[in-house]
């Protein structure tokens, strides 16, 4: 193109090009980015090394009186049920920033934010989310939901050191000593419910065969194949495992293959819906096995759903069933009760997962309280080595309790309990079950190490 | 005509030029998390570029690509964490294992068309987690398989303003999305692409005058497919893993129809900016009803709306611009040319 052929560019054009020329302006105006850089963490003598951290832990990022903590669970999606923990934290944080003024730190009283993201159980969506409330520099994760959510970000959340607290999953891979950084819950490890349920039928079904329904993931994983290696030496014997796909929870035609063998005992390895189906199941195919049902699935909604299907059920609970008269009436339950009313009105009081999310709030509460400094480090090796009795709807006489050299599980005491449908809530079927340090002695170390 | 086409592709290089530049700078100004979600709506763009050549360009519908998009990123995540390759390395091992693939499925898809085609490939996508499952050994006995963030960062001559794993992951998307651009471009004006649309407009027409219609069906599978793949491979950068769902892969197969929709089907650029927009649709849905500035105690707590409301608004894009943002950017064009041409000259 000669220059004698230029012509000066129409109006639209130039209205473009100065748009354009505005719209990278923009782009480099906002006071640019600034990355603070990755200074490593102070080695340090403590049990918890953090040579390796990306930030350090051992440095106050607390600056005002909030503390900020980050979840992710699922809101959205079929596994929205789960959005009741969240309604009982919900309750318990505000009960405890108004009514009792917040969460004392050494010595300091600080109120607790909780930052909320939905991840409709993805995995993928957890990572997001916990790569987004690390980069708003929350003080650390709390309760986030699901076995595979928390395997998905443990590897990040061990390189910046950033602790991922009471990880609601009772996954015995929070057992694994390289990931000092995740803490699980205080939900029954699910091997601690195999071991429960085996020292039960040497009691009462000596020579019982047991057929098995499980989740074909992991979380299923942790009940077949620890119940297989405790019954080895025994008169107990697994004579049947049937899978299903955990995210179509339709037992139909697994219940009937299990149906078929008669078996005496049947284990459900699984999770939400899953449950109330394969009781609904059982009891339409005329087999009568005891059955055992994963602790996951105490809800009342479930037992609901399940309906006449799931009388005597055996199941674990580590905390009061609020709907039991027997815990009713006590001061726990009705402060609980009170402040659930009062604060999340829309929730249900009677569920399990309320239940649980005010108790895993109340559990926050005391491991921070006891950590001497309000750092990453300090707060993480606290949760190591803690012991909480008479937090939430913890049951009389109960106790929870860590210690980083040889105990890295928290729900080691529970009971053993029993579904009434004429009653509507579950009642315990013996004294009170103590495995506590003992949980990594007969778990398969596959399943911890995995 | 020959002045208004010049006129207009100017208008399309300075555009061009100025939308590059943008994004060019962007890393440079905003929060990781920030890039991050970019990052994931130009892969998003790049997996939908593909399904167009398939679904725009060549008329055969697909509702499986989530399974070509997760063997691109278990293929990168397995070669990173078990078997050491350099992570660019596996970008295009991941398309080529996507193509390859692409055509076992293409060759079959020979025989079916249109709804049967599409429950075809929506088989794929319900299959392909069940193999993980059974084939994936990853973290804790599950189909995840992790890859560190050590593994995936950028090689030491990336010049330090792009170095973060954010900055990193992004350019290399771009830059990665810019060439598979150019390469749709050049397909669409050869003669592959012609044969494409001949294929799609009328068979017996196409077969008529020479066109192979075996080769051109599975190598519209296959490269579609692989764009797939290099999707899948990228996601990989920014997650920091390789999974698969039932749901979720089922979900993005049709996220990635969505945005061809969306963004205008057999366009070059339409699905770029399709994939662009239904992941800032759904991020700000999602947003909106965790923390909605109206509405509040409507929407508080009611995160399991979220999903709908995305739903309503992809209903609401589609009846205001039934051809897609492309469509409408023409239209929009052609108006605003008229009442500029309208206004009187000031000569």
């Amino acid at each position: 193109m000669s220059t004698s052929n230029w012509r000066r560019p129409s109006v639209l054009i130039r209205a473009v090009a100065f748009t354009s020329g505005l719209a990278i302006v923009l782009a480099a105006c906002g006071g640019g980015r600034t990355d603070t850089p990755n200074t490593g963490g102070s080695p340090n003598s403590g049990a918890i090394k953090t040579a390796a951290c990306t930030t350090d832990p051992t440095k106050a990022t607390v600056t005002g009186d909030t503390i900020t903590l980050g979840t992710s669970l699922p809101l959205s999606g079929i596994y929205s049920a789960f959005k009741g923990i969240l309604d009982g934290q919900t309750a318990y944080f505000d009960y405890l920033n108004k009514d009792l003024g917040g969460v004392k730190v050494a010595g300091k009283k600080y109120q607790i934010k909780l930052e909320v993201k939905d991840d409709a159980y993805a995995a993928e969506k957890t990572v997001a989310n916990v790569q987004s409330l690390i980069d708003s520099n929350v003080f650390g994760l709390f309760s986030v939901v699901g076995t595979k959510n928390n395997l998905a970000i443990r590897d990040q959340v061990n390189e910046d050191c950033v602790p991922n607290l009471l990880a609601a999953t009772g996954s015995p891979a929070w057992g694994n000593s390289k990931y000092p950084w995740l803490l699980g819950t205080f939900l029954v490890p699910y091997p601690d419910e195999m071991k429960a349920l085996v020292d039960y039928l040497k009691v009462n079904q000596p020579k019982a065969t047991i057929a098995v329904l499980r989740a074909n993931d992991d979380f299923g994983g942790a009940y077949s194949e620890t119940l297989t290696s405790l019954v080895k030496g025994t008169g107990l014997k697994v004579i049947k495992v049937a899978g299903y796909d955990p995210e179509t929870p339709d037992t139909r035609s697994q219940i009937t293959t299990l149906a078929a063998t008669k078996a005496d005992v049947l284990v459900i390895g699984g999770a939400l819906l899953a449950c109330p189906d394969a009781l609904k199941n059982v009891a339409t195919s005329g087999w009568r096995p005891t059955t055992y049902m994963s602790g996951t699935c105490t809800s009342k909604t479930l037992m609901t759903i399940a309906g006449d299907a799931g009388n005597d059920v055996l199941t674990v609970l580590p905390l009061m069933d609020p709907l039991n008269p027997i815990f009713a009436s006590s001061p726990a339950a009705t402060l609980y009760r009170a402040k659930i009313a009062q604060y999340v009105p829309t929730a249900d009081a009677g569920s399990g997962l309320v239940a649980y999310g005010w108790t895993a709030g109340a559990m926050l509460q005391k491991i921070l309280e006891d950590s001497p400094k309000l750092t990453r480090l300090s707060v993480m090796e606290t949760a190591r080595s803690f012991t909480a009795s008479g937090i939430g709807l913890m049951p009389m006489g109960s106790k929870f309790s860590t210690n980083i050299k040889n105990d890295w599980f928290l729900g080691e005491q529970f009971m053993l309990v029993k579904y009434s449908t004429s009653k509507g809530y579950f009642s315990p079927i013996g004294p009170a079950i103590d495995f506590n340090g003992k949980t990594s002695s007969f778990t398969p170390k596959a399943l911890i190490d995995g | 005509m020959n002045a208004l086409n010049n006129k207009s592709r100017l208008i399309g290089i300075v555009t061009g030029i100025a939308v590059l530049g943008y994004l060019i700078l962007f890393p440079q100004q905003h929060s990781a998390s920030e890039v991050r979600l970019w990052t994931t709506a130009i892969y998003i763009g790049i997996a939908a570029m593909g399904l167009n050549l398939l679904t725009g360009y060549n008329g055969q519908v697909s509702i499986g690509h989530g399974a070509f998009y997760g063997i691109g990123a278990y293929t990168s995540a397995i070669l990173v964490s078990e078997h050491g390759w350099s992570y660019l390395a596996t970008i295009p091992t991941a398309a080529a294992l996507a193509f390859l693939v692409g055509v076992t499925i293409g060759v079959p898809a020979l025989r079916v068309k249109g709804l049967y085609l599409a429950l075809v490939t929506l088989g794929l996508a319900v299959v392909f987690p069940d193999i993980t499952k059974k084939f994936v050994h990853g973290v804790g006995g599950t189909n995840l398989v992790r890859v560190s963030r050590l593994d995936l960062a950028a090689p030491s001559w990336v010049p330090a303003k792009a170095a973060a794993l954010d900055q990193w992951g992004y350019y290399l998307t771009l830059t990665i999305a810019l060439i598979l651009l150019l390469g749709i471009w050049l397909i669409v004006r050869g003669r592959f692409g012609r044969a494409l649309i001949a294929v799609r407009d009328h068979e017996a027409a196409a077969t008529t005058v020479g066109v192979n219609l075996a080769r051109t069906k599975v190598l519209a599978f296959a490269l579609s497919a692989a764009y797939a793949g290099i999707a899948g491979a990228l996601s990989v950068q920014v997650t920091g893993l390789a999974n698969a769902e039932k749901i979720g892969t089922f979900n993005l197969s049709i996220l990635f129809l969505v945005a061809v929709v969306i963004g205008g089907t057999a366009t070059v650029f339409g699905p770029l900016i399709g994939g662009f927009l239904v992941v800032m649709i759904q991020s700000a849905t999602s947003d909106f009803v965790a923390n909605p500035p109206i509405f509040t105690s409507f929407f508080s707590g009611k995160e399991v709306l979220s999903p709908a409301l995305f739903g309503i608004l992809l209903i609401a894009f589609m009846y205001f611009m039934p051809d897609g943002i492309m469509g409408a950017v023409r239209r929009s064009y052609r108006q605003l040319e008229k009442i500029v041409n309208k206004a009187p000259s000031k000569k």
